[in-house]
């Protein structure tokens, strides 16, 4: 009896050193997943104040490498592509301006560390969610990260077509979702501002 | 008649109820049930909650379905069948309608799925379509899926092609559980 409370013991002893180095020393796939997490939460708002607009839209860039590119494929605009922390900025703003709530969640987030364990990929299902809206929109995407300082931050982000098909005329048809109002809302912000916004060949 | 919750044969009672006369054979049953369910889930069978309008009038806008994992085991999807689609995982899955098979060619006029230059014929559409869409042919392991709902705009339709990969299962039950009666049909 005394032996078998022994090895009990010992199990739940070795349990609890792994445990503790599991929660105290993540490894790099697990802090990828733990920062996409935060950023899912950054951009996500509920009627905020001016002040905390602009601060929460500054806030979702510290998440992203300062040439972040961003690539969609928008109904009758083709492929297009965001440029820069700053267009970046830009929609994180107009979405809190154009929207009174909005919801992201980053849901089976799949990482894949690169050979140089400085770069990596997750591949995951974006969910969002607007304030009053009863349907939610999702969109597959695959996030490129690059360690930077320490830090993880993404430097492409591209929209995976789970189901695709080509139409007529206007390049790649896909559902009107959140994630294509953004992106389209960056565009329409930014085309009339500079010319950093590319505008790839329609496919 | 009055119950003691104090006497004895009522505490007896109570524990039989709550842990069984045998409370080893319990846990057993337990853990047993816990990794059944669990198995059943992982291979077996897949709960889904349903939410959104693409699959009426066939599948109300809400409601708990299942997805069969073991439908495609031996054979790949069928025209006609209600699937589940995975995206990146199995947390939100799209449920379509399989229309076209690996090699067709398939393309909307007026409204009307054309296969190979024939109409489908399509009994469960209940309402008038009229979305026309140049033909596409499908390569190998790929099956071409759209929902039941045409009368919504194409740009509001998330349909199109898919891998083999991405199909979990074949959609269990025809008709969704515990639906809102508000929720059509």
């Amino acid at each position: 009896m005394q032996k078998s409370l022994r090895l009990a013991g010992l199990a739940a002893l070795i349990g609890l050193l792994i445990w503790g180095w599991w929660v105290f020393f993540p490894g790099p796939e697990r802090l990828i997943r733990k920062r996409l997490q935060e950023l899912a939460t950054v951009a996500s708002f509920s009627n905020e104040g001016a002040v905390a607009k602009a601060y929460n839209a500054k806030k979702v860039t510290t998440y992203f490498t300062e040439d972040i590119s961003i690539t969609a494929e928008i109904p009758g605009r083709g492929t297009q592509t965001l440029q820069g922390i700053d267009t970046l900025q830009q929609v994180a703003m107009g979405a809190r301006q154009n929207w009174s709530g909005m919801t992201v969640e980053f849901l089976d987030i799949h990482v894949t560390l690169g050979a140089d364990k400085t770069t990596a990929t997750a591949n995951l299902t974006g969910k969002l969610t607007l304030a009053g809206e009863r349907d939610f929109s999702v969109q597959e995407f695959n996030f490129t990260l690059k360690k930077v300082g320490g830090t993880w931050l993404i430097e492409r982000v591209e929209m995976v077509k789970t189901l695709s098909q080509r139409t007529r005329s206007d390049g790649v048809l896909r559902c009107w979702s959140v994630g294509y109002r953004l992106l389209a809302l960056g565009y329409s912000t930014h085309h009339s501002t500079t010319p950093s916004l590319h505008q790839p060949t329609p496919s | 008649m009055a119950t003691d919750a104090n006497s004895p044969r009522f505490a007896g009672w109570l524990r039989a109820a709550v842990i069984g006369r045998n409370p080893r054979r319990t846990l057993v049953r337990i853990v047993v049930l816990v990794i059944a369910v669990f198995l059943a889930r992982a291979y077996v069978v897949l709960p889904i909650k349903v939410s959104g309008p693409s699959m009426l009038p066939t599948y109300a806008q809400d409601g708990i379905n299942f997805v069969n994992r073991l439908s495609y085991v031996r054979s790949g999807p069928r025209r006609g069948d209600v699937v589940a689609i995975r995206l990146a995982g199995e947390s939100i899955m799209y449920m379509k309608r399989v229309i076209a098979l690996p090699g067709e060619t398939v393309a909307f006029r007026n409204g009307n799925v054309i296969i190979d230059g024939e109409v489908l014929d399509e009994p469960y559409l209940k309402k008038p379509c009229d979305w026309d869409r140049d033909p596409v042919k499908l390569e190998p392991g790929q099956y071409f899926v759209v929902g039941d709902n045409r009368s919504m705009r194409q740009m509001d339709h998330t349909f199109g092609k898919t891998d083999r990969k991405h199909i979990v299962g074949r959609i269990l039950l025809c008709k969704n559980l515990f639906a809102s009666p508000a929720s059509p049909p």
